[in-house]
């Protein structure tokens, strides 16, 4: 008997460390012991309130990826505004809209990576390509308003011809007025627009959205493009000189939405039928 | 052991254990290399310590990392068992001359290699145990082994970070 104690006592360490380890292994086997579930994990209340601190110090470094969602959900929801608005055009209520037509505008999220707004035509870069479904020609808009029009693309980059670019005209309709003019930039500066088409019979109002026309066949309408400030009169003085603020700000363009009209190429190839006889 | 050494002790718990659950908990470099640096507060438990204190304090510690990991069970017996290996380490240490009398664990009284080679031997043992039961199949042995590597130095470099800017 004293020898026995006598050993216990030599080994104690020993007879510990294996009553821990099995202790231990028994926690680890028998994965739905009453321990486990009911105390140690991250569902106790104190583990759970640290926890919370700790998320609470990282959410700033995770604002990246937050807005990252954000975008993507915002994506998601601009789809469903427009099919369902596209459901229900401005007609009679017989008149019942095709369910291709409606869902024809998909939206694909892009990050800018490079963007210019000095120079006469300004171009910005996006990080998606051929790749990701962008393809030349399709629209490009921002939370806040046009951006621009897909101009060429490689694998995984993608060039868009801006807003602010001299040649680029975008059909729109201003809100208030109800009448249909084109948008295009002057080239001074990147925050200013130009309507053009407005005739002086309009009768205009200042602080009027002008938003994308349903003519468009690249941008849904109801796209903001931007606002009226100024109201003037043209030299030849058969249409206003209207002056927009533009309502994308470019300086701090990060996500954009890249456009895809499905029934583009379709509506294009048609019309393209009736261009000789134009001339 | 003085209360001064005592309050040390409890400080080292409490800096090495928030450290782990609230910072480097979801610190993956390449999906490979994790860090457990909780285990320097084993490590550095110093020496006249008697064992069974240091096998129940690693046992106590191992459960709750277990409880913020989900994993209940798996840390314990990693640590546990780097504590009962530890004399063993210092004494193998000990025999090849590189340091003897009442040891401190640091950077400052054992030298920058034997530090190092002290805290890369046991946390290898602590992460091998650890990876293997996690992986808990046979056909997981080969991605353990790079996560066992991979960790370990991770860990280990950590540590011997901490322990620079550390003085006291």
């Amino acid at each position: 008997m004293f020898e026995l104690f006598q050993f216990i006592i030599k080994s104690r360490n020993f007879i510990l460390f294996v009553l821990l380890e099995v202790l231990s292994f028994y926690f680890i086997i028998n994965t739905n012991n009453y321990w486990s579930i009911r105390y140690f994990n991250t569902s106790n209340f104190y583990a759970a309130k640290i926890l919370d601190w700790s998320n609470k110090a990282r959410e700033y470094a995770r604002l990246r990826q937050v807005n990252t969602d954000l975008a993507e959900e915002n994506r998601r929801l601009n789809a469903l505004v427009t099919q369902l608005q596209q459901q229900k055009p401005q007609v009679p209520t017989s008149y019942q809209t095709d369910s291709i037509f409606a869902t024809r505008f998909q939206y694909k999220v892009a990050r800018v990576i490079n963007n210019t707004t000095t120079h006469p035509n300004n171009y910005i870069t996006l990080d998606k390509g051929t790749v990701d479904g962008i393809r030349p020609g399709m629209g490009v808009i921002s939370p806040t308003g046009v951006v621009g029009k897909v101009k060429i693309c490689s694998e995984h980059i993608s060039i868009v011809t801006s807003i602010l670019h001299s040649d680029y005209m975008v059909s729109s309709r201003l809100v208030k007025a109800g009448v249909i003019g084109t948008a295009k930039w002057d080239g001074i500066d990147p925050t200013r627009m130009k309507m053009l088409d407005v005739s002086r019979n309009t009768k205009m109002y200042r602080g009027d959205s002008v938003v994308t026309s349903e003519y468009n066949s690249i941008f849904p309408s109801g796209i903001l493009v931007g606002r009226v400030i100024r109201v003037g009169e043209m030299a030849n003085q058969t249409f206003h000189d209207v002056t927009l603020a533009v309502g994308t700000d470019f300086n701090n363009l990060s996500f954009v939405y890249v456009v895809e009209n499905k029934l583009q190429g379709e509506q294009e190839k048609l019309e393209q039928t009736t261009a000789p006889e134009r001339k | 052991m003085t209360l001064r050494e005592i309050l040390n002790i409890v400080f080292l718990f409490v800096l090495y254990l928030s450290l782990q659950i609230l910072i480097v908990r979801n610190l993956v470099l390449f999906d490979v290399a994790f860090c457990f640096m909780y285990v320097a507060c084993i490590l550095l438990l110093p020496a006249e310590m008697s064992l069974s204190a240091t096998l129940l304090t690693a046992f106590v510690v191992g459960i709750i990392v277990d409880t913020f990991y989900n994993t209940l069970g798996m840390h314990a017996a990693a640590t546990v068992l780097m504590a009962y290996v530890r004399p063993m380490v210092v004494r193998f240490q000990a025999a090849r001359g590189g340091f003897d009398g009442r040891i401190i664990f640091s950077i400052h009284e054992m030298g920058s290699l034997n530090f190092f080679n002290y805290v890369v031997i046991l946390t290898f043992v602590h992460h091998f145990t650890l990876f293997l039961i996690e992986a808990n199949n046979i056909f997981l042995f080969l991605p353990a082994l790079v996560k066992i590597v991979a960790s370990t130095l991770f860990t280990s470099v950590t540590i011997m970070l901490v322990q620079y800017f550390s003085r006291n």
